[in-house]
């Protein structure tokens, strides 16, 4: 029998739950037996920590359109700057991360529809994936080539 | 706080969705030729002038992709921490750390608006 951890231990995964108890008598949620370390959860929790990579991709964006604000000077700084060993690090593993992200999520992304919305049904999933992946090829190699200027 | 944070669930659901898909679309090039092409001298020296970037960021269509590649992550982020935070034990916290991060989305979007507009 696996070990279960004591219930003052095990946290709370109820961040929906109601603030007053409601007619519905039900069990506290709790977290399953050996959480997060075996099983998918890893590649679960994974998943959530890559969400990360878009936050501070994201801030990275904004610091750059700042320095297009800020002028010429400003903008060969930014972009000396992301010359800095520490950066191309980051960039490399929030590339590996976020294209991660987004396969899992495209993979994801199927299960997720409803079986109808109104008189019409989604698409097969091997359809939804096919779009989802062909879409996220061509936006970003689109989007590379411009930056690239091999394009415009 | 909490409270709050249930009230506004479906929105931050909505901003969670559209980042994801915006995300995807968008950050893996920005990353790629921004983040490491350039700088490790894979692109000419035109590429990242400032010049040719200044234009595309002020074509109408540039300003769009930037506000949505600013604006829409961010929640993704904000988001997925959130959510891990709370599956490793942080949920007595929650209202603390999901204010913060959601305060950084809110922010970071609202600085991206003003930024682009000032372009």
């Amino acid at each position: 029998m696996p070990e279960l951890q004591p219930p003052h231990l095990r946290p709370r995964l109820d961040a929906m739950k109601s603030s007053r108890p409601g007619p519905t008598r039900t069990a506290d949620p709790r977290p399953p037996d050996h959480f997060p370390a075996r099983g998918n959860y890893p590649v679960y929790l994974l998943f959530g920590v890559c969400g990360g990579f878009l936050l501070l991709t994201s801030l990275l964006v904004l610091r750059g359109v700042w320095a297009l604000v800020g002028g010429e000077a400003a903008w060969n700084a930014f972009v000396a700057s992301l010359s800095h060993p520490l950066y191309i690090g980051y960039h490399a593993l929030a590339l590996l991360g976020v294209v991660w992200f987004s396969l899992r999520f495209f993979s994801i992304f199927p299960k997720t529809q409803p079986a109808r919305i109104g008189p019409v049904k989604p698409p097969p999933a091997p359809v939804i994936l096919a779009i989802l992946n062909g879409g996220f090829a061509v936006a970003n190699a689109l989007l590379a080539l411009i930056l690239w200027g091999e394009l415009l | 706080m909490k409270a709050l944070l249930v009230r506004l669930e479906p929105v931050i659901w909505m901003l969670f969705g559209a980042g994801m898909m915006v995300g995807a679309f968008l950050l893996p090039a920005f990353i790629l030729v921004v983040g490491l092409a350039g700088p490790l001298g894979w692109t000419g020296a035109e590429a990242l002038s400032y010049q040719r970037m200044h234009g595309l960021a002020t074509h109408p269509v540039g300003r769009l992709v930037l506000l949505a590649a600013i604006a829409l992550p961010l929640w993704v982020g904000a988001h997925q921490l959130r959510h891990v935070w709370i599956d490793l034990g942080g949920l007595k916290t929650d209202g603390l750390v999901g204010s913060l991060l959601y305060g950084t989305a809110l922010v970071g979007g609202l600085l991206g608006v003003v930024a682009v507009s000032r372009l």
